[in-house]
């Protein structure tokens, strides 16, 4: 058997002949091995997908797919952009992941033949699969709001995944004058982290706070409820008074057009002029879940509770933000929890035993400053086809709770960041 | 269609014939702790470690997290969602994995 | 009752152009048919009725039903012909009265 990766360089130093053994995917389990899964995506939940698929199984071949080298990671990322943490600490490589048996391939998934059950990566370059596990993440949706086009996010970012965007909204922050106005856009649910826009908006709080306390942030928001919402709320109240503007959907807080020549976010009864804008646009599962078939009418891929498997393609399991996980969201937490239990799942599935019913957790840590956190937890099991809650747990932290618990969360936390990077790339 | 027919088949004998032992996979539940608890001893961070420990400790310390026995942040919310018999399951996985 | 009503009215308008106004009023729409956690039915707290007048010449009214949204948001269309005040008014179940006027220059 020749190998099941080729990648575009090899490829054209060999044969036609060779060419055409690596794009027959004669299923592996016809040979009494255990199979092949490509996972598509290395960020939470593709990476950790891989390896724990590694560690429950280490006969299944498994092959990551990353246009990246680098991954720089969402959680926390809101402490870059506020000055208190650098880019460099959310980035991590796959040499560990590829030090573990697992083939890296870093390029794009530009389609998948699901008929060959394999994945195209490019023009000749193809992996196949018995297996394919979908992680893509998130892509924006440039056709979701008036204005805000790819060129438009240079001058308004987003930020909604880290990298040059965190950095140039820490930018802008940093140059803006004392007495500037701060306008977050926040976008109606689903979208990727919900607690994650109040987040920002309390940790740019607590920079504008220290640096350049004339200045206000408005928050306009397409929704009237928000995750951790009277706790944020009341953490305002207590470390911001008067800095941060909340308005809901219900007071005329959806922006429907943005210009970025003006730096101008219009909603439905007025437009606000910002020193800087971050504008947090509406969000879809990304393309190749699209591409592929699996992403139904929200843009967002339906999925099986126990196996993960895609509810639209068979043999294809999606995990983390594009899938539409019931009750859960779209965390990191949730796409490594996910992502573990769709492992478990597909090592059954592939040694043709039944999967297990899986219980998953969430738990999603805020700061509000930085020795200031809460929290959101949730268990989740399938019923009735869906990811659901399990009734009597979760909840968020006490509402008057001390400092003290405050700092707890905030430790908590900051371990968490370490724990699960560990577990993903270390 | 027939292929696929063909493959199933096959799938069939390997696991009626195949001496391998059965998956052997996490409990359920068991393998989301990890998000917080390090299966590795490279990390630092406040969480208790899982990996090794008494299981009976597990299942104590989990049982009163879910009264309000023992003081919590997340684990009292969480904890409330596990059975006993899960978090036994639970308790013993973690008791028996190395790191 | 005081409720936050929002509307969106062009200040400036062209004789016979069409024009788009937009309203937004602060309201939970309670339908009457949830039941609260004794197993009583929640009363119905509704808007039954909205209207747009300009110049005192109604140019639209809504009637409303417990099948519509909280916070129930209204956007039309009217042709600008005379400079002067537009006038939106909601009444609903409980005494619920809400008025909001803006004033428009045609040109």
């Amino acid at each position: 058997m020749t190998r099941h990766h080729v990648s575009r360089r090899d490829f054209l130093k060999r044969t036609t002949a060779s060419a055409a053994a690596v794009t027959i995917s004669a299923p592996a389990i016809a040979e009494g091995a255990p199979g092949r899964v490509v996972v598509v995506g290395g960020g939470f939940a593709g990476a950790t997908c891989a390896r724990a698929l590694k560690r429950i199984n280490p006969r299944i071949s498994v092959t990551l797919v990353e246009a990246s080298h680098a991954f720089t990671a969402c959680p926390f990322s809101n402490n870059v952009i506020a000055g208190l943490r650098e880019l460099k600490a959310q980035q991590f490589d796959y040499k560990r992941i590829e030090g573990s048996g697992i083939e890296v391939t870093f390029e794009p998934a530009t389609r998948i033949d699901t008929d060959a059950r394999t994945v195209v990566l490019s023009d000749v370059a193809r992996v196949p699969y018995d297996r394919l596990v979908l992680a893509p993440g998130i892509d924006i949706r440039w056709d979701g709001l008036s204005g805000y086009t790819e060129a438009a996010a240079e001058r308004m970012p987003h930020a909604w995944r880290a990298g040059e965007q965190t950095l140039l909204l820490r930018k802008q922050l940093e140059s803006m004058e004392d007495g500037g106005l701060v306008v977050i856009s926040a976008p109606a649910n689903p979208f990727r982290c919900p607690p994650g826009p109040y987040e920002r908006a309390s940790l740019i709080a607590h920079y504008l706070k220290t640096r350049k306390p004339k200045s206000k942030i408005l928050i306009l928001d397409a929704k009237d409820a928000f995750s951790k919402q009277s706790l944020f709320l009341a953490a305002w109240k207590e470390l911001y008074p008067d800095l941060i503007e909340w308005v809901p959907l219900s007071k005329g807080g959806r922006v429907t057009s943005v210009d970025p020549s003006t730096n101008t976010l219009t909603t439905e009864f007025g437009s606000h002029k910002a020193a800087v804008a971050n504008v947090i646009p509406p969000q879809k599962a990304a393309h190749i879940a699209a591409v592929v078939g699996a992403a139904n009418k929200t843009g967002w891929c339906p999925i099986d509770p126990v196996t993960f498997e895609s509810k639209l393609q068979e043999n294809i399991h999606v995990i983390g933000d594009a899938s539409i996980a019931g009750g859960m969201p779209k965390s990191a937490f949730a796409a490594n929890s996910q992502a573990k239990a769709c492992a478990a799942a597909l090592a059954k599935l592939l040694a043709g035993e039944k999967p297990e019913e899986p219980k998953l957790i969430n738990t999603c840590y805020s700061l509000v400053a930085p020795d200031y956190g809460i929290s959101v937890a949730g268990v989740y099991e399938p019923r009735n086809g869906q990811l659901t809650d399990v009734k009597g747990a979760g909840g968020v932290s006490p509402a008057n709770a001390p400092r003290s618990a405050r700092q707890l969360e905030a430790n908590f936390a900051n371990g968490w960041f370490k724990t699960i990077t560990e577990e993903v790339f270390g | 269609m027939k292929r696929i027919y063909c493959l199933a088949a096959l799938a069939v004998l390997f696991a009626s014939t195949s001496a391998a032992p059965a998956i052997d996979v996490a409990p359920a539940g068991a393998a989301a702790c990890s998000g917080c608890h390090p299966m590795s001893r490279a990390v630092e961070t406040p969480f208790t470690r899982l990996t090794g420990r008494n299981p009976a400790d597990i299942v104590t310390a989990t049982q009163e997290f879910r009264t309000g026995q023992r003081p919590a942040t997340v684990m009292g919310r969480l904890a409330k969602g596990f059975t006993d018999d899960e978090i036994k399951a639970i308790a013993a996985w973690y008791a028996a994995q190395k790191e | 009752m005081t409720a936050r009503a929002l509307i969106n009215v062009p200040p400036k308008a062209k004789r016979g152009e069409i024009i788009g106004i937009k309203s937004l009023i602060s309201h939970e729409m309670e339908t009457g048919f949830r039941p609260d956690a004794t197993g009583q039915p929640i009363p119905r707290n509704i808007i039954k009725e909205f209207v747009c007048t300009y110049n005192g010449v109604e140019v639209f009214r809504a009637e409303f039903f417990p099948a519509m949204s909280a916070n129930p948001f209204v956007s039309f269309t009217t042709v600008a012909n005379e400079s002067g005040t537009i006038t939106m008014t909601w009444t609903g179940d409980n005494g619920f009265f809400a008025t909001e006027s803006v004033a428009i220059t045609v040109e």
